[in-house]
Parts: structure tokens; C-alpha cells; sequence
């Protein structure tokens, strides 16, 4: 008994590991004396090799083994890292078709609205193309190309705009509702429209929409969805780079036929924060709303762009106090 | 690390974690606008303290944060750091406040959508004071009078 209150203060054996033993025990008990001696005799005069000071006498054990700390330390980061992945898998909504009052706010936006919003300042334009630029176009039809990704919120908040602008030519079926992808992207969880797995039709242009990347964050990025033909990767290429537009590659890029061009939104995605796709749908006919000034305005512009396009087809909208406003804001 | 520098480590980041939560109560029951924070979608600290999440069981948590500060100055003052069972129950407060801690995180990464530079400020002071009194709580303890 009297050999063991001798004895230096070892680790609770929970906490002891076999290899913990070894290395601690050693410096403590392996020095000549305290370890050849053995313990409990005496240990005066016997200089541990070790720089580790054994606990002085009294010592009370410690309440967790050496290694805790190490432990809580991964627990955090875990734990941390799972908060991560449940914010990609859970809280980025899935893409579900948009309901019967999405769609119908979009296509029916009224006159009086349009006229109403008009184009408020702060809204960025298309930029236009050089004359002689050759023609954009898809089955004989001039094209406007879209595209974007679903995780984007600048592509979120342009997509409501070239909706209702859209709308306007011809007629939209299948689309879907979705949000921008969770933190950390800027403007996380802006609610939109998706144009991946949507057709459109309409007498006066073509119109081809792609999302290239999902909303989910997988370990190897966003997932892929929409691949461009050679002839939309040329388009990008060509046109979604300086000097038609200022950032070389963005999204969500816009090409209005052979006329207009951009990347970028048209106005910032802060606008529909926390607001469903039912009630930015809802908001677009109301022109005293935040939303209805962004998009509807916004749409204007895209409207005025694509009657360029289109031979001012058709001539209700074409020639529509707010799209001929909108054309004197658009460069040509 | 030896448990007395650990106490004084608890202590200082005790005392900051202390001053920032003090300031987010003040904003809580004044304006969130008060919060000196940027706002560029992902940080945005108004977002956070005006969120459901802000309060837990109807108390604000930046309140709960001055209350776990400043339980754990206390209990690691000089004075009272080395009585019985002061070492259990700076554990015990630790891994409490680094659970709830990990709880607002989620909150924020993936309930909120944004994170505040304030309260990722108290997140970290709580980490730290984790750690520490982890490492304290692993080491055997020395009476004061043999230091």
C-alpha cells in the first residue's frame, strides 16, 4: 500500500491507452531509479530524462483522458461539417412544377401593369450588338439564348424577367419553380423559375433555356444538368466575353439574337428574399410592388430588345408606351 | 497547457464573449440595425438576430450567452477556480454552451441561410473556452498550493 502512494499519479486507466502508457510511463517511471528502482522507493536524487514533470503529489486524477480535448475538438468540426452537408441536401428546395398561379401571373401579366412600371432607374440593360453581327437564329426562327444554373441567384432573379418578357411572344410549358443554392452563396435560397426540362413556343422567335448545373451541392459541386450543343458553346464563347459583355463566362448570359446581349442580372436578387414563387407571382401585377418595379420593369427592357428582333411582332406589345420607352433605353 | 493557464484563457475569452453578447442584447431589445455588421446576403446579422431562431423558449439567446459567460468568469475566478467540483462543472457548462453553440451554427448554415459576424465572434469564444477547459479537465488537477 505505502509503495503505491509512492507512486507518481497516473492517468485514470479510461483514459490510458496502451500506447499512451508507453510513452508517458516511460519518461516518468523508465528513468533510472524511479524505474529500475521501481516505484515506491525512494526516488531522491533521481533526475527524470524526461522535460514532462510527473504531477506532484495530491494531485487529483483528471476528470477525461489526455486525448479528450482531440476528441471534442473533432466532435465540432463533424458536427459542423454535417450542418454543411444538411444544408445541401435538405435545405435547398427541390425543383416541382410551378403551379397554375405562377404560371398564369407570368403569362398574364396586364397592359396597365407594364405601362405602369415602366422602366425604373437602376435596372441594367441589354447591351447591344455591333451591326453586321451574323443572325442568331434556330429553325428559321431568331433565337434568344439562356444560360444559367440553378444554384445562381443573379440566374434566379433574371429568369422571373425573361419569363414574363417571353411570355409575351408565345407561350411557356412545363416550367418549374426552385430556389438559388443555400449559403454560401450570395442571396442564398432566392426562389425563381427553372427552365431545365421547359418548352417554349411561340410564331415570333425561338427560344432555348438551359441550366447547366443544379441547386445541390454534391462532393464533386453542383450537380450537371443541361449540356450545350456545339452551337450554344460557340455562342457563348463568341458573345459571353469581352468586349460584348465585361466578365468573360458569367451566368446567367442572354443573347437576344443577333442585337442584344448580356450577363448578369438585370436587378438584385435582395428584391424577393423570403418571398414564395406564388407570392412574387402574385406581386407582378401589382405595380406599387417592389417585385412588380424589378421584374415587370426589367422585362420591359428584355421585351423592347427582343421587338428588335422580332419585326416589332407582335405590334400590340411592340408598340406599347412602356416598351417604346424601354427602347429609348436600350443602346442600337 | 497547465490548468492554470487554462482557468486564465476561460477567464479572458469569458470576459469578451461577455462584452459581444451584452451588445447583441442591447440590439435584440433595440434595433438589430445597431449590429455594426456587413450585409452582402450571406453575412447579414440582422437576418440572423431578427430570425425565429434568435430566441430559445421565448429568451433571446444573445441573453443566454451573457448568463453562460458569465457563469464561467465566475467559476473560473482565481478565487473560487480550484474548490471541488469547480473543474466539473466548467465541463459541464462548456459542453452544454458548445452544444447549444453548434445548434445556432445549423441555424444559420442551414435554417437561416446567412451568418452573423457577432455571434460567429461568441461562437468562437465558446469553441475556445471548450477547448480549454477540455484540456484543463484532461490533466491532472494541482492544488494550488503546490504550484
Amino acid at each position: 500500500m505505502s509503495k503505491r502512494k509512492k507512486r507518481p499519479v497516473r492517468r485514470p486507466p479510461s483514459g490510458s491507452t496502451p500506447g499512451d502508457t508507453t510513452r508517458t510511463g516511460t519518461k516518468q517511471t523508465g528513468t533510472k531509479g524511479a524505474g529500475t528502482k521501481g516505484a515506491g522507493t525512494k526516488t531522491a536524487g533521481a533526475k527524470p530524462t524526461s522535460k514532462r514533470r510527473p504531477p506532484p503529489r495530491g494531485a487529483r486524477r483528471g476528470l477525461l483522458p489526455r486525448w479528450a480535448p482531440w476528441v471534442g475538438i473533432a466532435v465540432v468540426v463533424g458536427a459542423i461539417g454535417i450542418a454543411l452537408l444538411l444544408r445541401n441536401t435538405s435545405s435547398a428546395s427541390a425543383t416541382k412544377p410551378a403551379s397554375g398561379q405562377v404560371t398564369s401571373a407570368i403569362s398574364s401579366v396586364p397592359a396597365a401593369t407594364f405601362d405602369a412600371v415602366g422602366v425604373p432607374s437602376g435596372l441594367a440593360a441589354p447591351k447591344p450588338l455591333p451591326s453586321g453581327t451574323p443572325a442568331v437564329e434556330a429553325d428559321g426562327l431568331p433565337l434568344v439564348l439562356y444560360v444559367g444554373a440553378e444554384y445562381c441567384p443573379y440566374c434566379a432573379a433574371e429568369r422571373w424577367p425573361l419569363a414574363v418578357a417571353l411570355s409575351r411572344f408565345g407561350s411557356f410549358s412545363d416550367l418549374s419553380v426552385t430556389e438559388s443554392a443555400g449559403f454560401p452563396e450570395v442571396y442564398p435560397h432566392t426562389p425563381t423559375l427553372s427552365f431545365h426540362g421547359a418548352s417554349y413556343t411561340s410564331p415570333h422567335l425561338a427560344f432555348q433555356g438551359l441550366e447547366t448545373a443544379t441547386n445541390k451541392l454534391g462532393i464533386t459541386g453542383y450537380g450537371q444538368l443541361d449540356t450545350l450543343t456545339p452551337e450554344q458553346q460557340r455562342l457563348v464563347q463568341t458573345y459571353d466575353a469581352p468586349p460584348y459583355v465585361t466578365t468573360k463566362g458569367g451566368i446567367p448570359f442572354v443573347l437576344i439574337g443577333n442585337r442584344y446581349v448580356f450577363n448578369g442580372a438585370q436587378y438584385l436578387p435582395d428584391v424577393l428574399r423570403g418571398k414564395s414563387a406564388e407570392q412574387i407571382a402574385a406581386e407582378l401585377a401589382d405595380p406599387q410592388s417592389g417585385v412588380s418595379a424589378a421584374v415587370v420593369g426589367s422585362a420591359n427592357l428584355l421585351t423592347a430588345a427582343i421587338c428588335q428582333i422580332t419585326g416589332q411582332a407582335p405590334k400590340d406589345v411592340c408598340t406599347s408606351s412602356a416598351v417604346t420607352a424601354a427602347a429609348k433605353d436600350l443602346g442600337s | 497547457m497547465r490548468g492554470r493557464t487554462a482557468s486564465i484563457i476561460v477567464l479572458a475569452v469569458s470576459a469578451a464573449g461577455l462584452a459581444v453578447s451584452i451588445y447583441l442584447t442591447i440590439a435584440h431589445y433595440t434595433s438589430p440595425r445597431l449590429l455594426a455588421c456587413g450585409e452582402n446576403g450571406v453575412v447579414n446579422c440582422e437576418k440572423v438576430t431578427t430570425s425565429q431562431q434568435a430566441t430559445f423558449v421565448g429568451v433571446p439567446v444573445a441573453l443566454l450567452g451573457i448568463g453562460f459567460f458569465a457563469a464561467m468568469f465566475v467559476l473560473s475566478l482565481p478565487a473560487i477556480v480550484d474548490r471541488p467540483g469547480m473543474r466539473a462543472a466548467r465541463l459541464i457548462l462548456a459542453c452544454v454552451g458548445m452544444a447549444f453553440v453548434l445548434w445556432l451554427i445549423y441555424a444559420e448554415i442551414a435554417l437561416i441561410g446567412a451568418i452573423c459576424l457577432w455571434c460567429t465572434f461568441v461562437h468562437l469564444c465558446t469553441f475556445a473556452i471548450f477547448v480549454a477547459v477540455l484540456v484543463e479537465a484532461s490533466r491532472p488537477a494541482v492544488p494550488a498550493s503546490q504550484r
